[in-house]
């Protein structure tokens, strides 16, 4: 019976380590063969799916995120001051004014990515780009339907407003995380831990505080973005692959 | 089924470890020791083990630097590797295309 490579059951010798175009095979050959002959016709289909399941997965998107960072931190500051200056402090001149603040920001970070993507001659709206904004997209998209209702309908308290939407977007980066470098998915839970730790504080020990809620915004979306895309910039490789 | 391509395919990127290693390194310029040991949940001396094994195949170049002061790891493929890895998906490719032709 022919085993291939040459090779006949005749001849096989048990334990034997087979020879291959110089390789040496590490199983018995009629272990292999054995193995070739049971095998299902998806066997090689599933192994090329598992391959491609792991590069997807390994291709970390890496593009521009300092520029973002301090992109987006700058947006944060100066909606935060335009606020404080112009006392935008009602429900709906609060919700507008963060809510056009946080579009601004999403187009400019995509263009901040589309640029660098163009100025290294890749793909933009690459396989880890796509996954990033999908797992981005959905508590986004629910922070700003609840910022919608809040301008509409003129709900109350934008301090509550203040603290959803960083809850929110602390999710978002954490689900982020998964296609990013490490560190976002820790940025995430800074805002989640942050946030949360700051409206329990609040809500037992302060509940009749009078804080202007822009303070807040300007801090967790202008500084700490300041601050990590500063981070960024000083510890990062420069690596900029998507 | 002929079963020339299965014969042919690199026993030392066959295993699944180190196929998960060659696959992930495969679609990165470069990764560290932890972001492999994380994406793939092994341990410290499995990975470590797996890592050896390509080197000495000249499949693996493992770098180790500094970075904030703190060791850094980090392996990526080398040209021999980046072909054996390619000859292997072809292999499969041609696993595939004969049991479909069977």
């Amino acid at each position: 019976m022919y085993l291939g490579g040459g090779m006949k059951l005749e001849n096989f010798q048990p334990n034997a380590l087979g020879k291959q175009g110089g390789k040496i095979l590490r199983l018995p050959t009629l272990a292999l063969w054995c193995k070739v002959n049971g095998m299902e016709s998806n066997w090689a289909a599933e192994h090329l799916q598992t391959i491609r399941t792991l590069m997807e997965r390994s291709a970390v998107y890496r593009r521009a995120l300092a520029p973002i960072m301090f992109f987006v931190g700058s947006i944060g500051v100066l909606a935060a001051v335009a606020g404080l200056v112009f006392r935008l402090d009602s429900p709906r001149a609060f919700g507008g004014l963060w809510l056009g603040a946080a579009l601004a920001a999403v187009a400019g970070a995509f263009l901040i990515a589309r640029r660098q993507a163009f100025k290294d001659r890749e793909p933009f709206w690459s396989p880890p780009t796509r996954r990033v904004t999908q797992a981005l997209l959905p508590p986004l998209t629910a922070g700003m339907f609840l910022g919608v209702v809040f301008v509409l309908v003129g709900l109350g308290n934008e301090f509550a407003l203040a603290f959803i939407w960083l809850l929110f977007y602390g999710c978002a980066l954490h689900a982020a995380g998964f296609f990013v470098p490490r560190g976002v998915k820790l940025f995430g839970w800074v805002y989640i831990a942050l946030a949360g730790g700051c409206l329990l504080f609040l809500v037992i020990f302060h509940p009749d505080v009078e804080w202007r809620a822009h303070w807040l915004m300007g801090f967790f979306f202008g500084v700490l973005h300041l601050v990590y895309g500063a981070y960024l910039y000083l510890t990062e490789k420069g690596k900029n692959a998507a | 089924m002929n079963p020339e391509p299965f014969f042919q395919l690199d026993r030392v990127i066959h295993e699944k470890g180190r196929l998960a290693i060659m696959s992930m390194l495969a679609a990165s310029p470069e990764l560290s020791f932890t972001e492999l040991r994380d994406a793939l949940t092994m341990t410290d001396g499995n990975l470590t083990t797996h890592i050896r094994a390509l080197q000495q195949e000249g499949y693996v170049a493992v770098a180790k630097s500094y970075q904030n002061n703190r060791p850094l790891t980090t392996c990526s493929l080398t040209p021999t590797g980046r072909k054996a890895f390619a000859e292997y998906i072809n292999l499969l490719e041609q696993i595939i295309r004969q049991t479909r032709l069977k």
